[in-house]
């Protein structure tokens, strides 16, 4: 996002001391590991635990290798609970009203202040490396990780909203990705009248928490649109951004140029649906799809699929995730450790989970350290462009300048009003108008609560 | 030599058990029918009554993630009540409930009936292998179930459009799932199929009860096929027809695996159900339990009820 400062090298001053000091103590050791003492992510806690666990969401195998990569350096085993990613605040509380122990768990920025207001959420202030880590934090990972002022998470990873066009399809066209979205609708339009395709753009727009929710925001926001100002005030009424993007968007719908399976389509399975190669665009989505879409194994059209950015100025809209360390936590220190192996440095000082991300799943990172090495730009370049993906990225704004309702514990149901709302307004049962002016009515019922 | 003890005939108390024989004297009825109820009525008990009871409990009280984890539960009354039948979302839900249950039950007993007398006939010999395919779908696991038809649904790639299309039955690929008019109708079919080898088992048991001479005797008395079935077929099967219906239309009110796996409650609001509701209020941000609570024991109350009319205006009435 804007502030992703490119430092050659990506080693911050901090970290040069920190370093310093490391390979000074390990000539007064002897040779023994430069990680071996003074670094809040080399010491041992005094506590003692038999284990550890983690609840998360899933995503491919990371979590085996950052259990076993624990285990190794420290000798104790880590519990993964693992659910899938809408099902994970369910998991979450079902375990934690239960009495159970979790010492580290993660949460999206739309569910996180929520969690927080529950006292799920433990404060990392005071805790060894902190400031260490809030100084590395990109703007966007702050804006999620510190809640009132205190440090609440470390990041577990960033992503920009982009869009993605199918190049074999454009060139056949005779089409240059679209400039303006009067432009699009025209080359929609003529893409589905020379039969190029049935449906030529497939939206993100399934139930969820920044799906159908995400492309709204993205589209409103890129055309100087946002849903509540500073103030919180909302900015849905008659006239307004948010209305008129929807009503554009709704007209996709009702000139059958949507794919209907956008409906359903979260992050993953629009990106694997997008990768038949039946859709000239896919609307803004998580930049990360590219590992899919691009990915030989997975898609008949890999290579072929390319990112945009947004018309206009470019803006678009980007947010991230967090690990957070849980108040039913075994032990707070053990779970701090933890916690740093999943959303920060490793035991040799190395963002080890952030730098496997980036390389493995494509995913940006919550440390501007991270964000400006080469981890990046080499780790991306399999699927995508990453010099593309970072200019786009240079023009992202947190979601929660968008929508600041995502600071509130009302955003969560609020959602899911907007979800029906908006799909009701998509599949042509309401106006756009009766969508907002419901919307409008939902924020106070769901403000009380 | 047999002794004069061992030849006379036992004491009363001695047929029933050690108790009675104990205390010498045979136990009154009513009392021998509580004592062997009882270990039936306190599994019941804790296993059924006792999450009732509690969600009914919760249901008049504030619970939330941090007052579950601490005990505590602030009395609000009957707020969560309100809250819930002033919520138009939760009357909706309970309208789709009441026509998916309405058209799921319906014709789920009539297919029941109707595949029950097919696989009754004992001189077709493809009957016992019917009879175990039949079974499959009982055998997959609800959310499994919900994520085929998924599959089969798709807008784009599912077997379901390119059949009918194959069948010259439509021309343009239907959005079973994510067209509004269809939404509810593309959870009912695999909520049907699903369960529809339950209705059938029952009452394939209950045909197996009804005496051949019976037909017998009608046919001989001149009636067809059609008569046969409504005067002897159809009456016999009443009993367990009627319990059929309170078993499937209490377990239709409760769907919910399928909604999660192949709608999400979605187009819109159009497939929103109760059980669907209270999870979404109860399991997820900002974990209002007690409304989740409220909503699911409004729900238990109108199954409760429907049971008894069931009982009173169709059972009775039989016997």
């Amino acid at each position: 996002m804007a502030d992703r400062t490119r430092i050659p090298g990506g080693l911050g001053r901090r970290d040069f001391l920190k370093a310093s000091t490391a390979g000074v103590t390990l000539a007064a050791l002897g040779g023994a590991p430069a990680w071996a003492a003074g670094t809040p992510w080399a010491d041992r806690p005094a506590s003692k635990v038999d284990k550890l666990n983690f609840v998360v969401w899933t995503y491919g195998d990371i979590y085996t290798k950052i259990a076993a990569k624990f285990q190794a350096d420290w000798g104790i085993p880590v519990d993964s609970t693992i659910s899938s990613f809408n099902d994970h605040p369910t998991k979450l509380m079902t375990m934690y009203a239960g009495g159970e122990a979790i010492d580290v768990s993660q949460s999206s920025p739309f569910s996180f202040p929520n969690f927080i207001s529950q006292d799920l959420v433990e404060p990392l202030d005071d805790m060894p490396g902190a400031k260490e880590y809030l100084a590395d934090l990109t703007e966007s990972a702050k804006q999620v990780a510190v809640y009132n002022g205190k440090l609440m998470g470390l990041p577990y990873f960033s992503t920009v909203w982009v869009w993605n066009y199918y190049q074999d399809m454009l060139e056949k066209a005779k089409f240059e990705p679209f400039t303006s979205y009067d432009g699009f609708m025209e080359q929609c339009r003529k893409a589905k009248k020379d039969k190029l395709c049935e449906y030529p753009v497939a939206w993100v727009a399934g139930v969820g928490l920044e799906q159908l929710p995400g492309t709204w925001y993205q589209m409103t926001w890129n055309r100087g649109g946002v849903f509540f100002d500073k103030s919180g005030n909302h900015q849905l009424g008659d006239g307004s951004i948010a209305r008129e993007t929807l009503k554009w968007w709704m007209q996709t719908f009702k000139e059958d140029l949507a794919d209907p399976e956008s409906l359903k389509a979260q992050f993953t399975t629009s990106a694997k649906a997008f990768g038949a190669g039946k859709n000239l665009y896919r609307g803004p989505n998580h930049h990360y799809g590219l590992n899919i879409v691009n990915d030989p194994k997975q898609s008949p059209i890999a290579g072929k699929v390319k990112v945009h950015g947004s018309p206009g100025d470019g803006r678009t809209i980007g947010d991230s995730h967090v690990y957070f360390l849980c108040t039913a936590s075994r032990d707070k220190e053990w779970a701090w450790k933890l916690l740093q192996y999943l959303g920060g440095k490793t035991k040799d000082g190395k963002y080890t989970q952030a730098e496997n991300l980036a390389r493995d799943a494509m995913l940006g990172s919550g440390y501007k350290s991270v964000m400006t090495s080469n981890v990046i730009t080499e780790g991306w370049k399999p699927w995508g462009d990453p010099a593309k993906i970072l200019e786009i990225w240079d023009k992202a704004t947190y979601v929660g300048e968008v929508c600041n309702s995502i600071y509130k514990p009302w955003h969560f149901p609020w959602t899911d009003r907007l979800n029906i709302e908006v799909q009701k307004a998509l599949t042509g049962q309401i106006t756009a108008d009766t969508c907002c002016d419901n919307l409008i009515a939902a924020i106070k019922e769901v403000q009380k609560g | 030599m047999v002794s004069v003890a061992a030849a006379r005939p036992a004491a009363p108390g001695a047929r029933i058990g050690g108790v009675a024989y104990r205390f010498g004297r045979e136990l009154p009825p009513r009392v021998l029918g509580l004592v062997m109820n009882l270990p039936t009525m306190l599994t019941l008990a804790l296993v059924l009554a006792y999450p009732i009871f509690y969600a009914a409990y919760l249901s008049f009280h504030k619970v939330s993630l941090a007052q579950l984890r601490r005990g505590i539960f602030p009395f609000v009354g009957l707020d969560n009540y309100h809250r819930i039948l002033t919520d138009p979302l939760f009357l909706l839900a309970l309208k789709n409930t009441f026509i998916f249950t309405a058209f799921s039950v319906t014709l789920e007993i009539v297919l029941a009936i109707a595949i029950a007398l097919l696989i009754d006939q004992k001189h077709v010999w493809t009957g016992r292998i019917t009879k175990f395919l039949i079974l499959l779908p009982y055998a997959v696991p609800p959310i499994a179930n919900g994520l085929i038809w998924s599959f089969l649904y798709n807008f784009d790639f599912g077997f379901l459009n390119r059949i009918l299309f194959t069948l010259g039955l439509i021309h343009e690929p239907i959005n079973w799932s994510g067209e509004p008019s269809t939404a509810l109708l593309a959870v009912a079919v695999p909520y049907i199929w699903r369960t529809l080898p339950f209705a059938i088992l029952l009452i394939h048991a209950a045909l197996q009860g009804i005496d051949p001479a019976m037909y017998e005797a009608a046919s001989v008395d001149g009636a067809n096929a059609l008569q046969r079935f409504r005067h002897i077929t159809l009456p016999l099967l009443a009993p367990v027809i009627v319990v059929t219906l309170v078993l499937r239309t209490s377990f239709a009110f409760a769907v919910f695996d399928e909604v999660l796996a192949i709608t999400q409650g979605g187009p819109g609001d159009a497939t929103w159900v109760a059980a669907w509701y209270s999870y979404k209020k109860g399991f997820n941000p900002p974990f209002d339990i007690g409304v989740g609570s409220a909503s699911a024991f409004v729900l238990a109350l109108i199954v409760g009820a429907l049971a008894i009319a069931y009982v009173k205006l169709i059972y009775r009435r039989i016997q």
